[in-house]
């Protein structure tokens, strides 16, 4: 071996050599922009104004203006809700197929393939898909209500509606998601305790309060809390769906800051929208690491 | 092990009556079966639907009938018409930045299965935390950044921004599968006389081959799947094949037949593709996964 390296310190230099590169590439496409947005949404930065990137002159302006916007409370409102419907359509859709799908057949693995598309559909093919079933002109739902002579108006257009029709179309796509977690938890429940209880006498509900949701809360949990911090950015389904209407009744906060962005240019004012998001997701999601979520699995 | 009837006995909630008469038990299992099927009928009709449409002729697309002379028309006209050139930018910007993200982050990744350094930990989470962030949040950095770049509306702006999720997901991943690979073996390459590097080469990636093919797999996926970043940050250069889809809705909204081809060919890759990482597919949604 030429140079005077041990053998200890060349094998560190190698390591640096392989680690550092992704990480100082991976600070600069995240780090850096995560700073420039938190220092953008002290200023009033704007497409009309750009110079005022270096305003500082009255730091607490957006956070102060977004107290005091209607239509950014009213996002919020509209999140809440959306988040709400949509995790708790998805546990409940979830929960029930797994539930139903939990037999070892050669059958039942098959279809729990054919129930995973929807997932891995790109999420604008999801949308189109649901744009498809909310246009009367070619909806096969439309189809059907028309058949058993209950014609109805478009479920996108009307304001009261438009959120649960969006809800609807996100669980289509995600239901999966919860489906498969609970079913990779039902399936290690070991037989011993369902045993006792069948000999305990106890009833087909009891048995599912006591023993089987016991196992499967943790599941429960987590995947509603991935079901949540992901419906905070909920996009392509709004923008092909709805465009966050009719009126406002389906502006989710990351869309609101979306518009104020990339429609009204305001760039200061939606990165401090941006940054009350990504306050929110990463309280979530440390909660999601407090609640059993491995964050580091490769210890 | 629980077979079938065991669980369909359990299910029943009464028992003995079903053990009493077979026939009983075997109409429940069929009934099963029947309501499973009908289920995934259901999910997978709006799906069916989209495909159908892409099949049917221009003049049938309002029609009731449910038998007609499948056609490829649409997808031609597609293929003679703007789709192709945003379809093979989705092939371009996705093989891009799956091959930048593997490069940084496999060797990445290998360290950081293998080098116990301090605050290893805290470095695997904030790669992790990466992920979580909402796509807002990169987005006006990014856009007002590229303004000055030049990057707007090109291929390499937009396999980079996608490298926000790649790398981590390629970190992440190869963790696992290097994980599983005995350490004694690299060691034996570097008793005889291998660098740190040469051992990995030689040793150590051939046997992650499978799990980097999977990886591989993932950030493509993930890569063609975005719209968001795509709308944004592209015109009409480097535009990808989901923001055609959704120029066709705004601007041809009456063309259902082409929109729908559009939409199937856009699902069509990520569906091979998931078929083939199947095995690997429950770790990939959950990065990490659950405590056991």
């Amino acid at each position: 071996m030429p140079g005077t390296l041990s053998w200890e310190a060349s094998r560190r230099r190698a390591y640096l050599t392989g680690l550092v590169p992704a990480l100082v590439v991976l600070a600069v496409i995240t780090v850096v922009p995560t700073l420039f947005l938190a220092g953008a949404s002290l200023t009033p930065l704007s497409l009309v104004d750009p110079a005022s990137l270096f305003d500082f002159s009255n730091p607490l302006r957006n956070y102060a203006e977004l107290l005091h916007d209607p239509r950014f409370l009213g996002s919020l409102v509209m999140q809440l809700q959306l988040s709400a419907l949509t995790v708790t359509l998805q546990l409940a859709v979830g929960l029930g197929l797994a539930l139903l799908l939990n037999v070892r057949s050669s059958f039942f693995e098959a279809i729990r393939t054919v129930f995973l598309i929807p997932m891995v559909l790109p999420p604008i093919v999801v949308a189109l898909i649901w744009k498809i079933i909310y246009t009367p002109d070619v909806s096969p739902l439309h189809r059907f209500l028309d058949f058993v002579g209950l014609p109805a108006d478009s479920f996108i257009t009307s304001a009261s509606t438009a959120l649960l029709a969006v809800a609807v179309a996100d669980t289509w796509q995600w239901f999966p998601f919860t489906m498969l977690m609970i079913l990779a938890t039902l399936q290690m429940i070991p037989n011993e305790p369902l045993e006792a209880a069948k000999i305990d006498g106890a009833n087909h509900w009891q048995t599912f309060r006591y023993i089987i949701f016991a196992y499967i809360r943790p599941a429960l949990i987590v995947s509603g809390l991935f079901r949540l911090i992901d419906s905070f950015k909920a996009f392509p389904l709004i923008y092909v769906l709805t465009d966050g209407g009719p009126g406002s009744a389906t502006e989710v906060t990351n869309y609101y800051a979306f518009v104020q962005a990339f429609n009204f240019s305001y760039w200061g004012y939606a990165s401090a929208i941006a940054i009350v998001l990504l306050t929110g997701v990463f309280t979530l999601s440390w909660a999601a690491g407090r609640l059993g979520w491995n964050g580091d699995e490769g210890e | 092990m629980t077979d079938i009837t065991d669980i369909i006995r359990f299910r029943s909630g009464n028992a003995p009556l079903a053990l009493r008469w077979p026939t009983q038990r075997f109409l429940v299992r069929v009934g099963l079966h029947v309501l499973v099927a009908v289920l995934a009928l259901m999910v997978l009709l709006p799906f069916l639907w989209l495909v159908q449409m892409s099949l049917r002729p221009e003049d049938e697309i309002f029609s009731d009938a449910v038998l007609f002379t499948p056609t490829l028309e649409n997808y031609r006209a597609l293929w003679q018409g703007n789709f192709a050139g945003s379809f093979l930018n989705s092939l371009a910007v996705s093989s891009l930045s799956t091959g930048l993200s593997l490069l940084l982050g496999v060797p990445a990744a290998y360290v950081l299965t293998r080098w116990r350094f301090k605050g290893r930990a805290r470095v695997a989470l904030w790669i992790l935390t990466t992920r979580m962030a909402p796509p807002i949040a990169f987005t006006i950095p990014f856009f007002l950044a590229y303004r000055v770049l030049g990057l707007q509306d090109t291929v390499w702006g937009l396999a980079l921004i996608y490298m926000t999720f790649n790398l981590s997901i390629v970190i992440w991943f190869m963790q696992t599968f290097f994980a599983a690979i005995p350490e004694s073996l690299e060691e034996a390459a570097w008793i005889d006389g291998c660098g740190v590097w040469r051992a990995f080469w030689l040793v150590t990636l051939p046997l992650a081959a499978p799990g980097l093919a999977a990886t591989a797999v993932f950030c493509f996926i993930f890569s063609w799947s975005d719209f968001f970043y795509a709308l944004i940050l592209t015109r009409t250069n480097a535009m990808t094949a989901p923001v055609a889809i959704v120029n066709f809705l705004q601007y041809e909204g009456w063309e259902w037949g082409k929109i729908a081809a559009s939409g199937t060919l856009v699902m069509l890759p990520v569906l091979i593709f998931t078929l083939l990482v199947r095995k690997y597919f429950v770790h990939g949604l959950t990065a990490g996964g659950l405590k056991e």
